[in-house]
């Protein structure tokens, strides 16, 4: 018995011991295709093209490949242009759903649950179904190569998401910080704008990082809606370096890492809404 | 946020309402030196004519093939667009949906004034001209050097020779064959060289009309040399994970012998080995005459063009000598234009090899119908992998050729 009284915290050692190599290996190969990225977008071409390891540390450091990225092939305008397109974008698509989110919580109408399907049904259909679709509506509309038509396809496609997601944290608010107020006379939308909008702030906050990185990444959509180079957004210049003969690996690495660095932010700054945001309300659907 | 909205939306308006005369031209030439040379071509043009304001929008290579449909069906189409040569431009001509080019908008007053003959069934359609060449480039199997010295081989001719040479490659550790399968198209490389040398030009072009059934047993024939190839082990081991460019490093380095590629192979290999490879032409399989491939690349005018006069200015001018001299011997490539500079020795051999073959086709996914192209491109990397069942594979390919061909009607 007295051997036993050891074992338990010796067994815990291990344990943490087998956790950190373990995490600490995870993490490593996780960081691997960064750091060839990296070495990747230092090298000159004729060093990627004349040898096959790709994991070899550049032999002389090609920095110029990043100002050249961001000056002559234009990567300042592009960076530019993605956050003309997200920014409006995430905004709107919050705005609006936070108020279709705050219907669906709080108000008991025949259909709710139908609309709420019909919210998650959207989210299932693949959007490359609703490329020729969308293309023709725009196109109709004079949408087309404008960066509101663009901004206006991304709000409407995230919406089902936005709302599923805001819906299900509202519906943890208690009911009755709504209906005190109602009896007391407010009106709805200031109980959306001073009650339910001020507790929804972590929630918003996370749903406008994961809303922010997944439109910042949106290839698709600018694809097919933009057509004039004075448009274009950081995803559409980077797949500009893969010519009709050669490809720029160097270049198109040095300009992923440049296009990383937005969202890498905008997460950071919002981190410690992130986990809380996410998981509020999991407990109750 | 609605004050914001409201304002950009006018800001767009503005900007779209400046400028007179705009010509917007849609390019493919994405990477950096087709992209620079054909800036430079677009402001001499601007030069010459400054009440035209030209707009060049450049959009990926491939990205650019699955969004050319839309380019010519939107209300606002650009007014000039690249694009290839052969059935992949005459689909859309049978549509309506390209503008043609009458013979007075060819500098000289008629297409065969600037460009051989031999161009004008691929640039027309119906007897109508609706495509301006400008650049055409040779595919040949590329070689390295130093490694046929290494074991002291030569280049072969024949078929028999082409198998020793790589019976000897793969003796000494080194893939005879480099291919970037990933890229489906590098087979059809292979599919046209390897027909033509069996079969001959006039039997390559009813294959890819679409008359010629793939279980033909002159087809079958084909196939089985293709086959034979990957049973033998000569094709470069997993072959469908790299791509086009990823695997011209084998053939840099010596760990693989030769690539059937086309000219701009040399682009990607790095300056101080261009030295080291050279092309020799595809090898002969018991016929006496042999075929290539020159895929021609170009212009075109959407039918819903807005500015098609200025469009049509702009693909007149493209056409001339100088024009066409700015941008190919910048970049290597021959011109279409007959008076065009030849840029240099490498292009001499080319254009000596091009001038004595019997046949010249564009490139299967050019002569054919893209979804027989794609199809036929996969069913080839497909016996690459699985070379024992390549009948199966082209039976199955067949049932498509009959499905594609009567859908086209």
């Amino acid at each position: 018995m007295e051997t036993r009284k050891n074992g338990p915290d010796a067994r815990k050692t291990l344990l943490t011991l087998l956790f950190y190599v373990f995490s600490t290996l995870i993490v490593a190969l996780w960081l691997l295709p960064i750091l060839i990225a990296v070495f990747t977008s230092l090298k000159s071409m004729d060093e990627i093209m004349g040898s096959s390891k790709m994991w070899t540390p550049p032999k002389v450091l090609h920095w110029e490949n990043f100002t050249r990225v961001w000056n002559k092939v234009g990567m300042s305008a592009y960076v530019l242009n993605t956050f003309l397109i997200t920014v409006p974008s995430v905004v709107g698509a919050l705005l609006v759903s936070s108020l279709s989110g705050f219907a669906l919580a709080f108000y008991r109408f025949r259909l709710n649950k139908a609309v709420l399907v019909l919210f998650i049904a959207g989210m299932l259909i693949p959007f490359q179904m609703l490329m020729i679709p969308v293309f023709r509506l725009s196109d109709a509309l004079s949408l087309r190569d404008t960066r509101p038509g663009v901004i206006l396809f991304h709000i409407a496609f995230q919406l089902g998401f936005c709302t599923f997601f805001l819906r299900n944290f509202m519906r943890t608010i208690p009911f009755s910080l709504v209906e005190a107020p109602r009896i007391d006379g407010a009106s709805e939308w200031t109980i959306y704008r001073k009650i339910i909008m001020p507790l929804s702030i972590s929630s918003l906050a996370a749903l406008g990082v994961l809303e922010f990185t997944w439109i910042w990444n949106d290839l698709l959509w600018s694809l097919v809606l933009i057509q004039s180079d004075s448009l274009k957004p950081v995803t559409l210049g980077l797949a500009n370096m893969q010519g009709e003969f050669v490809s720029y690996y160097n270049m198109t690495a040095a300009g992923s890492i440049i296009a990383a660095i937005a969202p890498l932010g905008v997460f950071l700054l919002f981190q410690r809404y992130f986990i809380s945001g996410l998981t509020v309300g999991a407990e109750k659907g | 946020m609605r004050k914001a909205s409201l304002s950009l939306l006018a800001l767009f308006g503005i900007a779209a309402s400046i400028g007179a005369q705009p010509l917007v031209v849609q390019s493919y030439m994405s990477d950096e030196a087709p992209k620079n040379a054909f800036a430079a071509l677009v402001a001499e043009f601007q030069k010459q004519n400054p009440a035209i304001k030209v707009t060049v929008n450049t959009v990926a290579h491939e990205q650019f093939k699955t969004q050319l449909v839309n380019y010519l069906t939107a209300k606002d189409a650009p007014d000039v667009l690249t694009w290839f040569a052969g059935f992949r431009m005459q689909q859309y001509a049978m549509k309506g949906l390209l503008e043609p080019l009458p013979e007075s908008t060819f500098p000289g007053g008629s297409f065969v004034k600037e460009f051989p003959a031999a161009f004008k069934p691929a640039a027309s359609y119906n007897s109508k001209i609706y495509f301006m060449p400008q650049s055409w480039y040779w595919w040949a199997v590329y070689y390295n050097k130093d490694v046929f010295a290494q074991y002291k081989l030569s280049v072969p001719k024949t078929w028999d020779e082409f198998l020793s040479v790589c019976e000897t490659l793969k003796q000494n550790g080194v893939a005879p064959v480099s291919i970037g399968a990933k890229d489906t198209w590098t087979a059809g490389g292979w599919f046209d060289y390897m027909n033509v040398a069996v079969n001959g030009g006039t039997a390559h072009q009813k294959l890819t009309g679409g008359t010629v059934s793939y279980t033909d047993p002159s087809v079958l024939k084909t196939f089985g040399y293709i086959a034979d190839l990957a049973k033998k082990g000569y094709i470069l081991e997993n072959a469908a994970s790299y791509s086009w460019q990823e695997a011209v490093t084998p053939l840099v380095e010596g760990t693989a012998g030769m690539y059937l590629m086309g000219q701009f192979i040399m682009d990607s290999v790095p300056a101080d080995k261009k030295a080291s490879i050279d092309f020799f032409s595809f090898p002969k399989v018991g016929r006496p005459d042999y075929g290539v491939d020159t895929p021609t690349d170009g212009f075109m005018i959407p039918a819903k063009a807005k500015n098609k006069a200025a469009a049509k200015k702009f693909l007149a001018f493209i056409a001339t000598k100088k024009a066409q001299d700015m941008m190919n011997v910048t970049l290597g490539r021959l011109s279409a234009n007959m008076t065009g500079a030849i840029p240099n020795a490498e292009a001499e051999r080319g254009l000596a090899m091009v001038k004595g073959a019997a046949f010249a086709a564009q490139f299967y996914d050019r002569d054919a119908p893209e979804e027989m192209a794609a199809k036929g491109m996969n069913a080839i990397v497909d016996i690459l992998q699985a070379p024992d069942s390549y009948k199966d594979i082209l039976t199955a390919l067949d049932k498509e050729r009959v499905r594609i061909y009567a859908d086209l009607k």
